[in-house]
C-alpha cells in the first residue's frame, strides 16, 4: 500500500536568508548574494567569491558539540535548518511520535572542515616535530558525516531510522527520496529530511584546477557562462505520513509525490552530454507518480552555470517535454545563492514548496545573453506570479548521480 | 517473468576478507575457529586483520582501477565476484536495470586527507587536482557504478556499522518498486594508517589486541579489512540466468539511541519490528548474527536487546558474532553478518564466537564450537557507534516452485 507523504515543515539557512519569507523575498527580487567571502579563504587565492550564511547568535553551535564552531560549520548549518523545520511542523513532543520519527541528512562534503582543521594542525605539528599528535581522540567522531543526522536526532529525542545519504550534489534529493521510502516501508511515520554543506578549500581548489570555477559569478544558461560559484547552506523538510499528519492537525504545506533516480555511469566528473541519464530520472519520476507532462508547472533546475551540465539538463528537458520545454518555467536559484553542493536540492525543494504556496516562480539571475542552445524560460531577472501546482526538483552530481523529486501543492 | 510483489533475494555474493575470498571457505574457516586478528606492532599493539597481498587486478581489470584508493578497489573486486556469482554479464545485462548502493562512511577519508594535506603543504598548483573527485564520501560507490555501467541508480549510505543493513533494505525496496532489476549492495572498509590511528585514538580498540565479543572482560574491538557485495533481485530473474538464490530478505527495521543505556531498548524495538514486518515469530528465528565486537557496553546492550526481543526463545537460538574473528569492519560488518546467516542456511552450522569465554549477559545461546542451526529465519542485528540500530530478517531461499523452508 502506498502511503501519501506530506510536507509539514520547512527550514533553510542560506545566503539569501535564514527564515522562509526572507529567503523567498530575496529570491523573488532576484538578489544575487554571491560576494567576496568574509569568513573563508585559502592562501592561494587573493579573493574568493561565494554565498555565505549569516546565522543568528542563537543558532551558534554549542561548545559541547564542538569547541571550534568554524570546523563544525556543516553541523551548525544542518542543526539550524532542522530547528526551523521542526518548529514549523510543530512536531509533537510525545515519546511515541518521536520514536517513530527519524532523520535522513545528505551531504557532498560533510564534515570536511574537520579534515581541513587536522591538516592545518598537522602542518604546525610537523614543523614542531609532533605529527603523531595531530589526530586527537575526538577526530574520528567529528569527521563522521553521520553525525549531521545523529546529532539532529539526538537533539529532538528521535528514535526512528537515522541515515546519512551521500550522492554528491544530488544528496539533498537523495535524502528526500530515502526518507520518503523509509515512510513507505513502514520504518517510520515521520522523517526529518534535508542536507547541508559548507565552503571548503578542496572544492574551490578542485574546481579551479578543472577550470570550472567561475571567475566572477555563475551565469546559468548564459552564452558566456564560465563555471560554478559556491555557496553554503542547509535545507530541511519534515515529511510525514499524510494520515498521521492530518490526524494530529498538522498544517500540510505540500506533498512529496515520489521521485526518479538514474546514474550516468559515464565519467568521474562530467555528465553524460546527451542528457540521457537526466532524462531517465525525470521520466521515472513522472511515471511513478502518474504525473502527466502538462501537469508540471515549474522545474527547479540543477543549473550550475557550467557549460556541459546546463546543456545536458536542457537536452533532458526537451527529451521529456518536447516543445513545451521552451515555455515551461525552469530556473536556477544557484545563480543567487551559489551552488551549495549536497544541500542544493534540499534548499531547492523548500523553494518549490514556497513556489506552490505563493503561486510564483523564482528567477535565474546574472543572465546577460541567453545561450542559443539553452532555449528555455529560465525566468530571467526577477520572479513572477504563476500557477504552480506541481514542481519537479532536479539535481545531478559528480559520479553521474541524477535525481528528480516531484512535489505537489497542499490539497 | 517477474511476479509483482515477489520477495527480493540475494543471488550473488562477493567477499574479500583476511582469511580468503571464497564464501564457503571463509565460513568453514570461521567454523573451525580461525581468527584473523593479530596484534599490530605498527599500531601500538591493537588488534588488526589486514587483507595481505591484495591485488585488485587478480579479480578484474576495469578501467581506472589503478587510480582508485584501496576501499574503492576492494569494493570493485567484491562487486565483480558477486556479479559473476549471480551470472550477470554486464556486457549484456542492461545498465538501466542495474543499480548500486554503497555502504561507506570512511572510504574516502584517506584520499581527502592526502589531498587536503597536499593543498596545505604544496598549494593548489602543486597538488594533484585529479584527487578531488575521489575525496568525497560518495566517490567509492560512484566508481563501482562507473566500473560496471550501473545506470539505474547509485547512492551511498554512511551509517557506520549499520550502513550495509540499511543499504540492503533500501536496495530491496528499490527492486520491489521496479527502479532496477538487480541491485549491487556493496560495502568495503580498508585500514589505512590514518584511519587506524583515528580509531585507535578514539579509544575504540582493545589495547592488547584481545578481542572478546559479549565477554565481561571486553575492552574494545579489533579492526578488520573486508569487502562484501550482494546482488539483490527477484529469485526468478536469477533462475532464468541459471543463478541461484541464497536467501530471501523478509523484514527490516531501524531505530536510534545515542547512549549505551538506551541502545538495548532501541535495538529491541528494531528487532521486534523487523520480525513483525517479516511475519516471523520469535520462535521462527533459527540464528542471530550479531554485531558484538568486544566493545563492552555496546555488546551488553545488544545482548540485552536480543534477550528481550526473543523472549523465551532467546536461550535456544544460536547467536553468532564474527567480529571476534574478523574484527570491526564498520560499514561492511552488517553484510558480513548477513553472509554468515546465508552460509548457515546452507550448512546448518553457526561459527563459534572467537574470544568469548565469560559471557556478561546470560539468557542467550552464544555459539561455541560448531553450533547447529535449525530451519528458520535469521535475525541480523547492528548497533553502530553513532547510535543507529538496525535489524534485518533473512530466510532461506525458496526451493524452485516451493515455499521457503
Amino acid at each position: 500500500m502506498t502511503r501519501r507523504v506530506a510536507v509539514t515543515g520547512c527550514g533553510v539557512v542560506t545566503p539569501a536568508g535564514c527564515e522562509l519569507e526572507a529567503f523567498w523575498g530575496s529570491l523573488m527580487r532576484g538578489e544575487c548574494m554571491l560576494k567576496p567571502l568574509r569568513t573563508f579563504s585559502f592562501r592561494d587565492f587573493e579573493s574568493l567569491v561565494g554565498g555565505e550564511v549569516t546565522l543568528p547568535a542563537e543558532d551558534e553551535l554549542p561548545a559541547d558539540l564542538d569547541a571550534d564552531r568554524s570546523r563544525a560549520r556543516c553541523l551548525e548549518l544542518a542543526l539550524a535548518a532542522a530547528k526551523r523545520a521542526v518548529t514549523q511542523a510543530a512536531l509533537p513532543s510525545d515519546g511515541a511520535f518521536r520514536e517513530r520519527t527519524g532523520v535522513v541528512m545528505g551531504t557532498t562534503l560533510g564534515e570536511e572542515r574537520q579534515v581541513g582543521d587536522l591538516s592545518d594542525r598537522t602542518a604546525i605539528d610537523r614543523a614542531a616535530g609532533r605529527e603523531e599528535e595531530s589526530i586527537d581522540a575526538g577526530f574520528f567522531a567529528r569527521s563522521d558525516n553521520h553525525r549531521l543526522a545523529a546529532v539532529t536526532a539526538a537533539r529532538y529525542g528521535l528514535g526512528g531510522p537515522v541515515v546519512l545519504s551521500a550522492a554528491a550534489c544530488s544528496s539533498g534529493n537523495a535524502a528526500i527520496a530515502t526518507a520518503y521510502d523509509l515512510i513507505q516501508m513502514g520504518a517510520a511515520d515521520c522523517m526529518i529530511a534535508g542536507a547541508a554543506d559548507t565552503l571548503v578549500r578542496s572544492i574551490y581548489c578542485g574546481f579551479f584546477r578543472m577550470g570550472a570555477l567561475s571567475k566572477s559569478v555563475c551565469r546559468p544558461y548564459d552564452k558566456n557562462r564560465d563555471g560554478v560559484s559556491f555557496g553554503e547552506g542547509a535545507g530541511v523538510l519534515v515529511l510525514e505520513d499524510f494520515e498521521v499528519a492530518k490526524k494530529r492537525g498538522a498544517r500540510i504545506l505540500a506533498e512529496v509525490a515520489g521521485f526518479g533516480l538514474s546514474n550516468d555511469a559515464h565519467h568521474v566528473t562530467a555528465p553524460d552530454p546527451t542528457g540521457r541519464g537526466f532524462t531517465r530520472a525525470i521520466q521515472q519520476a513522472l511515471a511513478t507518480t502518474s504525473t502527466p507532462l502538462d501537469a508540471v508547472d515549474y522545474v527547479s533546475a540543477h543549473g550550475t552555470g557550467t557549460l556541459y551540465s546546463d546543456l545536458c539538463e536542457v537536452r533532458a528537458l526537451y527529451a521529456v517535454f518536447g516543445d513545451r520545454a521552451k515555455t515551461l518555467p525552469m530556473s536556477s536559484i544557484k545563480s543567487m545563492i551559489g551552488h551549495t553542493n549536497g544541500a542544493a536540492s534540499a534548499i531547492e525543494a523548500v523553494a518549490c514548496v514556497l513556489a506552490m504556496s505563493h503561486q510564483a516562480v523564482p528567477p535565474t539571475v546574472n543572465l546577460i545573453e541567453q545561450d542559443p542552445e539553452c532555449v528555455i524560460d529560465c525566468v530571467p531577472g526577477k520572479g513572477r506570479d504563476a500557477k504552480v501546482g506541481t514542481c519537479l526538483n532536479l539535481s545531478a552530481g559528480f559520479g553521474g548521480f541524477n535525481a528528480c523529486v516531484v512535489l505537489r501543492g497542499a490539497p | 517473468m517477474t511476479s509483482p510483489g515477489a520477495p527480493v533475494s540475494v543471488t550473488g555474493v562477493g567477499v574479500l576478507t583476511p582469511i580468503g575470498d571464497a564464501p564457503d571457505a571463509i565460513f568453514a574457516a570461521l567454523c573451525e575457529g580461525r581468527r584473523a586478528i593479530a596484534s599490530s606492532s605498527e599500531h601500538g599493539g591493537v588488534g588488526l586483520a589486514s587483507i595481505a597481498d591484495f591485488e585488485a587486478t587478480k579479480y578484474t581489470n576495469v578501467r581506472g582501477l589503478r587510480m582508485y584508493n584501496r576501499t574503492t578497489r576492494l569494493a570493485i573486486c567484491a562487486t565483480r565476484l558477486a556479479l559473476t556469482d549471480a551470472k550477470i554479464d554486464t556486457a549484456t545485462f542492461p545498465g538501466d536495470d542495474l543499480g548500486v548502493l554503497m555502504a561507506s562512511t570512511y572510504g574516502h577519508l584517506d584520499v581527502l586527507l592526502e589531498y587536503d594535506r597536499s593543498l596545505v603543504a604544496n598549494g593548489v598548483q602543486r597538488t594533484n587536482g585529479a584527487l578531488m573527485p575521489f575525496a568525497i564520501p560518495s566517490a567509492p560507490g560512484a566508481m563501482v557504478a562507473l566500473a560496471f555501467g550501473a545506470k539505474a541508480f547509485s547512492m551511498t549510505l554512511s551509517d557506520g556499522g549499520s550502513s550495509s543493513l540499511d543499504a540492503i533494505a533500501l536496495g530491496a525496496r528499490w527492486i520491489t518498486e521496479g527502479r532496477a532489476r538487480a541491485c549491487v549492495v556493496v560495502s568495503a572498509f580498508s585500514a589505512s594508517a590514518d584511519v587506524v590511528r583515528a580509531i585507535s585514538r578514539a579509544g575504540l580498540l582493545a589495547s592488547t589486541g584481545e578481542v572478546r565479543p559479549f565477554d565481561r572482560r571486553g575492552t574494545g574491538a579489533g579492526l578488520g579489512e573486508a569487502a562484501v557485495a550482494f546482488v539483490l533481485e527477484r529469485a526468478e530473474d536469477a533462475m532464468a540466468r541459471g543463478a541461484i538464490a541464497r536467501g530471501t530478505l523478509r523484514g527490516y527495521a531501524a531505530t536510534f539511541a545515542t547512549k549505551a543505556e538506551n541502545q538495548a531498548s532501541a535495538l529491541q524495538r528494531a528487532s521486534v519490528a523487523a520480525l513483525r514486518s517479516a511475519d516471523v515469530a520469535a520462535d521462527g528465528v533459527a540464528l542471530v548474527s550479531a554485531s558484538a565486537s568486544g566493545a563492552h557496553e555496546v555488546d551488553r546492550a545488544e545482548a540485552e536487546a536480543l534477550v528481550a526481543a526473543l523472549g523465551a526463545h532467546a536461550s535456544r537460538v544460536p547467536v553468532a558474532a564474527v567480529k571476534g574473528a574478523l574484527g570491526e569492519t564498520f560499514d561492511t560488518a552488517g553484510a558480513l553478518q548477513a553472509l554468515v546467516a546465508l552460509s548457515a542456511f546452507e550448512t546448518k552450522k553457526a561459527p563459534p564466537i572467537a574470544g568469548l569465554e565469560e559471557p556478561e549477559v546470560s539468557g542467550l545461546r552464544y555459539a561455541t564450537n560448531e553450533a547447529s542451526v535449525e530451519s528458520g529465519a535469521a535475525l541480523v542485528t547492528s548497533i553502530a557507534r553513532n547510535g543507529s540500530c538496525s535489524a534485518l530478517v533473512l530466510s532461506p531461499a525458496a526451493a524452485p516452485g516451493g515455499d521457503p523452508s
